[in-house]
């Protein structure tokens, strides 16, 4: 085997997560500098991190259903919301204005509230699910449009649970088997603060998440999916159950974003329902174009860019001693009008995305000094 | 009555606006088979035209106007030419996503230059304060609303007479029905392309004006009422024009009712339904009819070849 690392020799060994010991070798020093980076990063890239491993598990969740299932989801953000209020309804401190649940006096534990919000998410995917059967194609994108508008819309009215629109509510409290995230861990003499504890937390789910989708790839489930994107007429034809694998494409991925969503906001703090508008959902079906549809690797690419990019611009501008004033458009809306050309650029350019150019490199290098 | 009246005459009013923008995306829709999400932006980009034209630069109202629908119409050909051109023959709904990239390069320079203060549209009858309004026998009607079905209502009445009789109009229809015929035939494709997006460029300027115009002002948020064309063409099938415009009365209709009969409404269900549901009731509304006519309720459907 040794010096012929592409040959397979069963199909077992060619489907494995890691193909072989180098794989495992790069990925485990990838897994261990990122878990160090708390030692190191400035509080402002552990934040930024963070997010964007959460927003990649999200990401994943809408590359399950539209780039491996083939459904497309303008609705995904919603899904991200659901999670969000059922961790704060369950985790969350009640106030005056908004309900959160307890028993003995304390909130529950986010051993409790991780897995509800995504399993309540999952749920609403599945009553969703239906009309992905009915519907296809751009048909079923414009349903989910609605859906976004009736989500928000309920979401800034339901005030109890989010607070209503422009007051928001606290996210969830960050309890883990009793331990509260805000005390912070002794290393010696240094101190594992809460944002470096929730980092390593989204990075343990990051990780958990994407071998997850390696895995589903892999599996009967994940082919199903494939073989109704592809041809969903044609799958059915040879015995995919349409009903039944749509409906668990959009479980999944409604799965992926309550987790994600239910942690999302803990970073900042609090959550206002205008967030979860039409822009917010675009932003997951962008991520996962950018980084690449389709793909295992694609939305984590995509949400490391998405997120750390508009850090780099304004590390950029700080270097040069500009704040943003003297420029005629804000820092936000330039991220905005970045990320809009990206979109075009990478369908226009580069339609397998981020991963795409990973490949060619990786391919060049490999073959290297050969161009073919 | 009055009231049902007074909704029933607003609801008109706003499903014309709404068919301008409509019959934009039916036709592109149509020509290109590309679900155009830019055509909102360009609504309220138009606006903001006409707006910096007349009160910024201090034009004349109609010389502005028509400035601003123009310039509306060669900015969407460019985009067409520069961003849509290199995806032809892509699948359906990277194109949309791309038309989603569009929206919001066109809405953040708009939003930059919109700033936080409403924008005025400029006022062609000072006299009348801002296009005023008549009331017959208690309703009360804005002329801005009368000129805005007069006007979608001629549109509609040109574009037909123009798909009927004129040379390019016909070679619009050919395009639409098989575009690879339609080149061996003769027709340059490319320039049908470029016209159909100068003219829904135009049409949903027109629809633009009529959003902002008046009172209504161009804010960051006028986008949203720009974008509640897309149920109606969804209601009305993508591939329809008459649907487009069926689809716009009903979605122009149930707003002015529901605005108007929410408490009714509220008072009968027993719960509330929550301030500003006439604004969702349109997409409640394509939700349920998408679900029992997948293709519309005038839209072809789709024939599938495995």
């Amino acid at each position: 085997m040794r010096g012929r690392p592409n040959l397979y020799t069963d199909y077992k060994k060619e489907s494995a997560i890691f193909a072989n010991l180098t794989q495992k070798f790069w990925f485990s020093i990838l897994v261990l500098t990122s878990a160090s980076l708390v030692f190191f990063a400035s509080n402002y890239w552990i934040l930024l991190l963070t997010t964007a491993f959460l927003i990649s598990i999200a990401a994943w969740g809408i590359n399950i259903v539209s780039g491996f299932a083939g459904q497309i989801s303008l609705a995904h953000g919603v899904f991200v919301g659901i999670g969000t209020y059922t961790a704060s309804v369950l985790g969350g401190i009640a106030t005056t204005s908004v309900i959160g649940y307890q028993i003995l006096g304390y909130e529950l534990d986010m051993i409790i509230w991780l897995p509800l919000s995504g399993i309540s998410a999952a749920l609403i995917g599945l009553m969703i699910a239906p009309i992905s059967v009915r519907l296809k194609g751009l048909n079923l994108g414009l349903v989910t449009l609605a859906l976004v508008f009736i989500a928000s819309h309920l979401f800034s009215n339901l005030k109890p649970i989010t607070g209503g629109a422009g007051l928001g509510r606290k996210a969830a409290k960050l309890v883990l088997l009793g331990f509260d995230f805000e005390q912070g861990v002794n290393l010696g003499n240094f101190i594992l603060e809460k944002n470096q504890l929730i980092y390593l937390l989204s990075l343990a789910l990051c990780i958990f998440a994407g071998l997850g989708v390696k895995n589903l790839t892999r599996s009967k489930t994940g082919r199903a999916f494939s073989a109704i994107r592809d041809g969903d007429i044609a799958a059915e034809a040879i015995g995919v159950s349409l009903y039944k694998f749509k409906s668990f494409a959009f479980a999944l991925s409604s799965f992926y974003a309550g987790v994600a969503g239910s942690l999302l906001f803990s970073v900042s703090g609090g959550v206002d329902p205008g967030t979860f508008n039409l822009l917010y959902s675009i932003t997951f079906i962008a991520i996962v174009i950018i980084g690449g549809a389709g793909t295992v690797l694609g939305p984590l690419f995509g949400s490391l860019f998405y997120i750390l990019f508009p850090g780099a611009i304004q590390t950029a501008m700080h270097a040069f001693g500009d704040t943003g004033q003297s420029l005629a458009l804000s820092t936000g809306q330039i991220e905005r009008i970045i990320f809009g050309l990206f979109i075009i650029l990478f369908l226009i350019f580069e339609p397998r995305g981020l991963w795409g150019i990973w490949f060619r490199l990786r391919n060049y290098f490999k073959a290297w000094p050969f161009s073919y | 009555m009055t009231l049902f009246f007074q909704a029933t005459a607003e609801g008109l009013a706003l499903g014309a606006v709404y068919s301008l923008v409509a019959i934009g995306f039916v036709l592109i829709y149509k020509a290109m088979d590309v679900l155009s999400f830019a055509q909102p932006a360009l609504a309220v980009v138009g606006a903001g035209f006409i707006s910096s034209l007349a009160v910024d630069r201090g034009i004349p109202f109609w010389i502005a106007l028509i400035l601003g629908i123009l310039i509306t119409g060669v900015l969407s050909l460019l985009i067409e030419r520069t961003f849509l051109r290199p995806m032809v023959g892509e699948p359906v709904f990277s194109v949309a996503i791309l038309t989603i990239g569009i929206d919001i390069l066109l809405r953040t320079t708009l939003d930059n230059w919109i700033g936080l203060n409403p924008r005025y549209l400029g006022d062609p009858f000072p006299s009348f304060g801002n296009f005023g309004s008549i009331t017959v026998s208690g309703v009360t009607l804005k002329y801005l609303e009368i000129s805005a079905f007069f006007t979608a209502v001629l549109s509609i009445t040109l574009l037909t007479l123009f798909f009927k009789k004129s040379k390019y109009g016909v070679a619009m229809r050919a395009t639409s029905y098989d575009q690879e015929a339609a080149l061996a035939q003769g027709i340059d494709v490319g320039k049908i392309f470029g016209l159909v997006w100068f003219i829904a460029g135009i049409l949903a300027s027109l629809a633009g004006f009529f959003i902002t115009g008046g009172f209504n002002t161009l804010t960051q948020f006028s986008f949203i009422s720009a974008l509640r064309a897309l149920p109606a063409v969804v209601i009305g099938g993508l591939d329809s024009i008459p649907g487009a415009v069926v689809g716009s009365l009903i979605i122009g209709l149930t707003q002015g009712y529901v605005a108007y009969f929410q408490l009714n409404i509220e008072e009968f269900l027993g719960f509330s339904i929550g301030s500003g549901f006439s604004l969702v009731a349109p997409y409640l509304i394509m939700f349920v009819i998408l679900l029992f006519k997948p293709d519309g309720l005038f839209g072809t459907e789709e024939v599938e070849r495995v």
